[in-house]
């Protein structure tokens, strides 16, 4: 919450600044394993259907990030239930399509990969629903975009952490925002988003998910590091963000990315 | 007080013990300009015939004490005619002198012109002065003279970036500048997120810069030490005087209250409400305001007192849904007495608050946050003879920490109010300075400040698990913060943590003859204080923290070394200075750190070192149509934070990396001609290696983004910073006796539009689905008009 605020002040540096496309010369660094691992289990449904990503780095300027293939990786709870995740054609994604979820559960991921086998944990943390989204008008900087606010109660005298997306459904855009209730335990609040590019008739998909504070802190400084447009003059300096998945094998050659798991609230917003 | 009377008996034994057979007496008094009264800073006062001289004080007071004898004097001042005449010496005299501009004096006889040149005598090496007059003629942004920008120009001296009005000196970081106004110390120097600094040149009447051989008379920061004086206002006369230009207008209404005994002076300036928004069909407003006052009573020869003051703000408000007002408040009272002829002194009782307000509607939430201090100096200077001259005194501060109060600003917010914990602390000092004209071409000077630091009593001073705020997570390798394991209030007046650090001084001038001389310095200081902020410019909300249990305080050593010299008749001058430093327990953040709104912020910090060296050159034309100066500075300036065991990685791997303002190469040329009476044609040209950045070596997905990977910190670099800036200034011709006096500055920056990168993002286009590097240039080719005025 508190990085959005501060976009606001480079905005007025925006009318003396241009900005344009340079080319730069980068270093490239040796192809490392990245984990995009959540499961998700979205109110209502079974939570049955889950998918693992596998990808590995590639060249910045790259258009196309490379799968990780004929990886072997499986899920196990704590009854020592073993879910395996299988590759559908070389895509890199590998589906479990009888997942058994549960509140509060712990998971522990299992992957081998190229003959080194990485390892996470993670507590599927609950989520209180959106209970409803407000649309506001005419705000933001130059006053033409359109504010939306979803809201939800926060449970009073636990610590919470919430990762809010905001999904485009046509372009696929997705907008990641990190709370937490150090301000706001106990009370109704909302997360917010700014779009100034959507006509009447178009929807928004909002997840609210629940998440842990480790993975909360995590997701905290990879955002940082997206450097959106304006840039956040309280940035951080970029570095390498390290997520929870060893390699036993190897230790040096960790794998990026997060094993996590969440129970998730979605709404769709339909723009008036 | 029984510290000042502890030195004060000491020193009387010492002058008591350097008396001499022959008879000697003390010439002493203050030195004016004619036409306003006002005390002139710096002005020489050199007996030819004996070799030997001095220089007026800061408050235009000077003091020597010479065997009984005829002499000649001469009176030198940069701008001013130089008086010379014959003192016979045969009893304690107190003897005022009055300069004339030698512009104002053109049709009289002009003994010399005084010029400016590099300081051979004076053991005081890396030092920079500057007069109002000569910022002025700097081309600058948008026409606005800025101090801050005009040191840049200097050897050992660079920022950030163009939207930063920090600065950093020798490889330091922007809060390790103590920055004085009229003694006064200031928390916070920029206007509009730093395009601009707070001081009006108006009301300035001296500046200088302290970049090593800092006097034991400063402390409390370890990079520089910036001391601006403000006119005090004329006592013969009303005055007034303004500029018109594209971002700001100033007036300033300087005259007499009791003619030739007191005096006021005050200054506004202002920049125009809707100054870089031009969207007027919805109410942003980004302005800025700032005023300097003073008073000042001259009581009788031997007492002088003054009552300052400057207030500024900022105010930045976003079509009603978030305003930003921050700024500096400072009041001054001063009291200069003359205990003897050859001891002055000056009490000085200041309060400096800096406060940051934020009110953000569409959270629904406003917030505050700033420093206050409180701070009583007592300086006195000794002027024991014409050989030993001592500076003593004592200086302390307390100050109020505010890191941060939230509150909800309408019934239906979500805030809880919640008031980070304020923060106290007491920091004391006493010092000696001893200026030592050991032979004729031999000066020393050597001293000592005692500092100490008390953090006092607060509520909830968080207690952690082996008093490690930071742990580290060995199974990711990652910093983590530590939950404290318990809390202590304790009362204002209980001490928490206490440091006392000695700090020495010294430096030595050995003068080859009238024109040149080496000079050699060492000094060891230590700060109290760290200003809080991941990104290498200063932002508004400047937060301070004291050093407490989790936080120590910086150590320096700094050695220079220098050779200067004056050639052809002082028309030019080389000043050549190198400088290694090093300072202990610099903090840096752990990844991911969360400066804002946070009460921990120990667990965001690991303490580390930095180190700095460099070479200065400094090539100055003083004389002529044709005058300007040439400034190149080498250096390299790392920090480092290693872990704390082992198995700890440190911040970057443990290993040293560029500070973000690391400039290798720093060249400014600055040129000044005078076509004719009315027209002069200024320009500066730099060059400087581009900042340390950070490039990402790879890309990945994650969740639905893709993610820039770094490696190594500010392993890469911007592209090279370059710029020409041109100016014109045009005084129309006056009548001798005309009071009305005007002048036009034309002004062009960046005249061949480089686009400087301030910065270059990685990141997705989301329109062309593609990756690219975008770079950032704030300021194109900007001309700029002003009109100024005097009457």
């Amino acid at each position: 919450m508190k990085k959005v605020l501060f976009i606001c002040f480079l905005g007025i540096l925006s009318f003396f600044n241009c900005e344009d496309i340079i080319q730069v010369e980068l270093d490239t660094a040796e192809p490392r394993l990245v984990v995009d691992g959540t499961l998700a289990w979205i109110k209502g449904t079974s939570g049955n259907l889950q998918e693992i990503r596998l990808t590995l780095t590639a060249p910045f300027f790259d258009t196309i990030i490379p799968p990780a293939t004929g990886a072997t990786v499986t899920v196990t709870d704590e009854d020592n239930n073993v879910f395996n995740f299988t590759e559908k054609d070389s895509t890199g994604k590998y589906r479990n399509q009888s997942f058994r979820p549960t509140l509060n559960g712990t998971y522990t991921l299992n992957i081998n990969y190229n003959n080194e086998a990485y390892i996470a944990t993670e507590t599927l943390i609950p989520v209180v629903p959106i209970e409803s989204v407000e649309e506001r008008p005419n705000v933001g900087f130059a006053g033409d975009e359109t504010e939306i606010r979803a809201f939800y109660t926060d449970p009073k005298g636990v610590k919470n952490y919430y990762l809010f997306e905001f999904i485009n459904p046509v372009t696929g855009v997705r907008n990641n925002e990190l709370y937490d209730d150090e301000f706001t335990d106990g009370n109704r609040t909302f997360g917010i988003y700014f779009d100034d590019d959507f006509k009447t008739g178009d929807s928004l998909i909002i997840a609210n998910e629940g998440i842990s504070k480790q993975f909360h802190e995590y997701v905290n400084v990879l955002l940082q590091q997206i450097n959106i447009d304006d840039g956040d003059p309280f940035q951080t300096q970029p570095a390498i963000v390290r997520g929870n998945c060893i390699n036993t094998t190897n230790p040096d050659n960790f794998a990026l990315g997060y094993f996590r798991a969440s129970e998730v609230s979605v709404f769709i917003h339909v723009f008036e | 007080m029984v510290n000042i009377l502890k030195f004060s008996l000491f020193f009387l034994c010492v002058s008591l013990s350097v008396v001499n057979a022959q008879q000697r007496f003390t010439l002493s008094g203050t030195i004016i300009e004619e036409s306003s009264n006002e005390t002139l800073i710096g002005v020489s006062i050199v007996f030819p015939e004996i070799k030997t001289g001095t220089t007026t004080n800061e408050y235009g007071f000077y003091s020597i004490t010479l065997p009984k004898g005829v002499y000649k004097i001469e009176i030198s001042y940069l701008g001013f005619s130089t008086i010379t005449e014959t003192i016979t010496l045969s009893q304690n005299i107190s003897k005022n002198f009055s300069l004339k501009d030698s512009l104002e004096s053109l049709d009289e006889i002009i003994i010399t012109k005084s010029s400016e040149k590099a300081n051979i005598r004076s053991t005081q090496m890396s030092i920079n002065k500057l007069s109002s007059a000569a910022i002025k003629e700097i081309p600058i942004l948008l026409g606005e003279p800025d101090i801050i920008k005009a040191i840049t120009l200097l050897p050992g001296v660079s920022n950030a970036g163009e939207a930063s009005s920090g600065f950093n000196v020798r490889g330091g970081a922007v809060d390790q500048n103590l920055i004085l106004l009229d003694e006064a110390t200031l928390y916070n120097s920029s206007h509009l997120f730093g395009l601009f600094s707070i001081f009006n040149t108006d009301a300035i009447k001296d500046i200088k810069l302290y970049k090593g051989g800092i006097p034991a008379r400063y402390g409390g920061r370890v990079a520089s030490v910036l001391d601006i004086y403000q006119k005090e206002g004329n006592s013969k006369k009303f005055h007034g005087s303004g500029g018109i230009g594209l971002v700001t207008s100033r007036l300033l209404f300087e005259g007499p209250l009791k003619k030739n005994v007191s005096s006021f002076l005050i200054s506004g300036r202002s920049s125009y409400a809707h100054l870089f928004l031009p969207l007027f069909d919805v109410s942003n407003k980004a302005y800025f305001y700032d005023i300097n006052t003073k008073l000042s009573y001259r009581i009788n020869d031997e007492n002088n007192i003054y009552l300052s003051g400057y207030f500024g703000r900022d105010v930045f408000s976003v079509n009603n849904t978030f305003e930003n007002i921050y700024g500096n408040s400072v009041l001054n009272f001063r009291w200069n007495h003359l205990f003897s002829d050859k001891l002055f002194s000056n009490l000085s009782m200041i309060y400096s608050d800096y406060t940051f307000g934020l009110n953000l509607d569409f959270i629904e939430f406003e917030w505050t946050s700033g420093i206050q201090s409180l701070n009583i100096k007592y300086d006195f200077k000794h002027y024991t003879s014409d050989k030993i001259k001592l500076q003593y005194g004592l200086n302390s501060y307390y100050y109020k920490f505010t890191p941060g109060d939230i509150k909800p600003n309408t019934e239906t917010s979500g805030i809880n109010e919640m008031l980070l914990t304020n923060k106290y602390a007491l920091e004391n000092a006493i010092y000696i300075d001893t200026e030592h004209k050991v032979t004729e071409k031999l000066a020393l000077s050597y001293g000592l400040r005692v500092s100490s630091f008390f953090r006092l009593g607060q509520d909830e001073f968080n207690i952690y698990e082996n008093d490690q705020p930071v742990i580290w997570n060995n199974t990711f390798k990652v910093y983590e913060k530590a939950e404290p394991i318990d809390n202590k209030s304790s009362e204002r007046t209980d001490i928490l943590e206490k440091f006392f650090n000695l700090e020495p001084r010294a430096a030595l001038s050995y003068r080859f003859n009238e024109n040149n001389s080496i000079k050699l310095s060492y000094n060891r200081m230590s700060q109290y204080l760290h200003l809080l902020s991941n990104t290498s410019s200063p932002t508004p909300l400047d937060i301070w923290a004291p050093s407490g249990k989790y936080i120590k305080p910086q150590l320096l050593d700094q050695y220079a070394a220098g050779y200067f010299i004056n050639f052809s008749a002082d028309t030019y001058s080389i000043e050549l200075e190198s400088f290694y430093k090093t300072i202990k327990n610099r903090i840096d953040y752990v990844d991911g750190a969360d400066l804002i709104a946070n009460n921990y912020i120990e667990r965001a910090i690991l303490n580390g070192r930095a180190r700095a060296y460099g070479l200065e050159f400094l090539f100055r034309k003083n004389k002529g149509r044709f005058k300007g100066w040439i400034a190149y500075t080498l250096s390299k300036s790392e920090q480092q934070t290693e872990g704390r065991t082992p198995d700890e990685f440190g911040i970057n791997n443990g290993s040293w990396y560029y500070t973000p303002y690391d400039k290798t190469h720093d060249v400014s040329v600055t040129t000044s001609f005078k076509l004719s009476n009315s027209w002069k044609i200024n320009t500066n040209f730099l060059f400087q290696t581009g900042q340390p950045v950070t490039f990402p070596n790879s890309q990945y997905l994650f969740n639905g983004i893709v993610i820039p990977n770094y490696s190594g910190r500010n392993e890469d670099r911007l592209p090279s910073y370059h710029r020409l800036d041109l100016a014109i200034n045009y005084t129309p011709k006056t009548h001798k006796n005309q009071s009305f006096r005007s002048s036009w500055d034309f002004g062009i920056y960046n005249v061949y539009n480089r686009r400087n990168a301030s910065s270059i993002d990685f990141n997705r286009n989301r329109g062309t689905g593609r990756n690219e590097a975008k770079r950032l240039s704030i300021f194109g080719i900007v001309p700029s008009i002003s009109y100024n005025f005097k009457f």
